[in-house]
């Protein structure tokens, strides 16, 4: 199994305030492709500052980030850039969908992002190959205004396949969705694991987390794997 | 270059999708972009139709820029000399002239000394080689003109706008009775005062009669008549078109490179005449009367522009403060904070290039329904064609606004912090 990720001691301090606060505490953890991970915690645990760490959007204080085999911890934002769009695919909580755009056109968003140029016809195929992989290829000309919620995050997974990532980032995606349909995103999500990506999900919820492969619990910044009995 | 040639295709793909995404405003900042466009393009526009007049009005008086000009004294021998050194080329024209008077037989002309119809320039004179003396006689139906003999078609060295007519012939066979083409003035004059009759000029065989075949504009404010020098030497030897007791002018235009010019000047040398030559520079003349007036309306022009600069800058920090999660979230997706910049600069770019096209149609169109209301009334709007560098003006205008008004909403958007995504 190749590992994707690995984080060695990573602390992340929040400055600026009388009393800097410790959010990441010598965290550590190993990702390998195809495999998925639960992030679990409570809020202010530091779980989204740890997605924003391994999705290069922050640079750790100190400690040791590995992609690839390949330090990336003190990356330019040049290369860190090139990265999130080479390595990376993201599913926020709120999907981000840009409403002026249909659903293929908010996919295609991610191949028109100054990382190469691919020709229209190209990127069309591999736009509804993405949303395909969803279940929702059919609904490429609506607009959000038009998809419920749950459609919505599906145009937005199909958005951060849609570049075939090594790794899926996947921040609460469920968190404004009912059970049933947030079931159809984590299936959604866990597919692509199949394909061999890596998938981190940082959730709330006890039932998605036990789908994944691994949990891992964040308390006041220290991460520590979670023994699963099945 | 590839990668720099996906960034701007990105950035053109996105830009349009962010202006189709917001039309008012970027309606809105068209408009307050419109009138500095519109403000520099009706100035290079006014400019520009204001040089070509000018240039016009100077190219006909003086002949196209480059042309060489050479003032021969009037001599006898000289004339011989210019008129069979230029005979047959077309590199070169002689210009002779003399005193002429057309209409009544006998009788004085109404404009002594070829004055301009309704200016009173003395009474006649008549000179020969014991001096000057006031003719004497009474005042009739006669026109003086200043006669201009021509070697060949002078339209090349200067180009006379043909009013009514036609122009001199030079390739058919020499008529008996002249053929004159007519300048504006003189044109007035005859039309005041319609003697068919004779013409009279001074060393003459005989008084013949003319036939007026066309009117030109050629800029010159004194009553003029063009004619074939072999018209007109049939009955006047040629030495006698250089005489100056009859006010004889000699001049010569010519090509540049000509070969006239020194083989002439060497001929006119060794017959002990002086030659003065000199290159026509007529757009260097009007540059310097222009280039002041040009300078005020601009600034003012740029002032006007600066307000539609603000307007546009006003709407894009607000269009970036609307945007904050589309910029963090294209962040995250892999976007350089280089093409974000580039997106929100496409986008006023775009803008100002609508406008400057928006601002060039109308006055396009202006200057088109100006030309048909008032054109046949003032004759430096007639036919008057939209010039292209005001368009390339309003170009390079609505190009520099875009970038004015769009560079600090470009910054602030690729400043846009990527955790913005997180945090919502």
């Amino acid at each position: 199994m190749t590992t994707l990720i690995e984080l060695e001691g990573i602390t992340k301090v929040l400055k600026g305030q009388e009393q800097p606060r410790t959010i990441l505490d010598g965290v550590g953890l190993t990702v390998d492709a195809g495999q998925s991970v639960a992030i679990v915690g409570r809020s202010g645990s530091g779980k989204s500052t740890l997605l924003s760490v391994i999705g290069l959007f922050d640079r750790p204080d100190s400690g040791s980030y590995r992609l690839d085999g390949q330090e990336i911890a003190r990356l330019p934002e040049r290369r860190a850039a090139k990265l999130r769009s080479s390595h990376f695919g993201f599913v926020f909580q709120r999907f981000f969908l840009l409403k002026h755009l249909t659903a293929a056109q908010n996919v295609a968003m991610a191949l028109v992002n100054g990382q190469g140029w691919q020709p229209r016809r190209q990127r069309k195929a591999r736009v509804m190959e993405a949303l395909d992989q969803v279940g929702i290829a059919h609904l490429a000309k609506n607009r959000p205004a038009r998809m419920s919620g749950g459609e919505q995050q599906r145009v937005a997974i199909a958005r951060a396949l849609v570049r075939n990532p090594r790794i899926l980032l996947a921040d609460e995606p469920t968190g404004a969705l009912d059970t049933e349909t947030g079931t159809l995103v984590i299936d959604a999500l866990l597919s692509a694991t199949h394909r061999g990506c890596g998938l981190i999900l940082v959730t709330h919820d006890r039932d998605h987390a036990a789908r994944m492969g691994r949990i891992h619990d964040l308390v006041d910044g220290v991460l520590s794997e979670r023994v699963m009995v099945r | 270059m590839r990668r720099l040639s996906g960034r701007f295709r990105s950035s053109m793909i996105i830009g349009i999708q962010g202006i189709r995404a917001r039309k008012l405003r970027t309606l809105l900042s068209m408009i307050s972009l419109f009138l500095g466009v519109l403000a520099v393009v009706v100035v290079q526009a006014g400019a520009s139709i204001a040089e070509r007049a000018l240039l016009a009005d100077l190219e006909l008086q003086a002949g196209y820029d480059g042309t060489r000009v050479m003032d021969v004294p009037t001599q006898q021998s000289a004339a011989d000399a210019v008129v069979s050194t230029v005979k047959g080329r077309s590199d070169a024209v002689a210009m002779l002239g003399v005193s002429g008077i057309v209409g009544e037989p006998g009788v004085l002309p109404v404009n002594p000394n070829a004055a301009p119809i309704d200016q009173d320039w003395g009474s006649a004179v008549v000179c020969d080689q014991n001096g000057c003396q006031e003719a004497s006689g009474t005042k009739g139906q006669a026109v003086e003109v200043r006669l201009t003999a021509l070697t060949g078609d002078v339209r090349q060295f200067r180009p006379f706008r043909l009013e009514s007519g036609r122009w001199l012939d030079f390739s058919t066979v020499p008529s008996m009775a002249p053929k004159l083409v007519l300048n504006q003035e003189a044109a007035k004059a005859f039309d005041r005062y319609r003697v068919p009759a004779e013409m009279r000029v001074g060393g003459a065989a005989a008084n013949v009669t003319p036939q007026f075949v066309g009117v030109v504009d050629d800029g010159d404010y004194q009553p003029r008549a063009y004619v074939r020098i072999d018209e007109l030497t049939t009955w006047l030897p040629t030495s006698k078109l250089a005489d100056p007791n009859t006010g004889g002018e000699l001049r010569l235009m010519m090509s540049p490179g000509s070969p006239v010019e020194q083989v002439l000047s060497a001929k006119l040398k060794a017959l002990g005449n002086e030659v003065y030559v000199n290159t026509v520079e007529s757009r260097k003349e009007q540059e310097k009367q222009l280039s002041l007036m040009r300078l005020i309306f601009f600034a003012m022009a740029g002032l006007v522009l600066l307000i539609g600069v603000a307007g546009i800058l006003n709407v894009g920090l607000a269009t970036v403060g609307e945007r904050v999660e589309e910029f963090a979230l294209r962040r995250a997706v892999g976007t350089p904070r280089s093409l974000l910049a580039g997106i929100v600069l496409a986008e006023t770019l775009l803008t100002g290039l609508f406008t400057a096209a928006a601002a060039i149609g109308v006055s396009i169109a202006a200057l088109k329904v100006v030309t048909m209301v008032v054109g046949n009334s003032q004759p430096l709007l007639r036919d008057v064609q939209f010039p292209w560098e005001a368009g390339v003006a309003g170009i390079i205008a609505g190009l520099i606004a875009g970038i004015l008004g769009g560079f600090i909403p470009a910054l602030r958007a690729a400043g846009i912090p990527i955790a913005t995504v997180m945090r919502a």
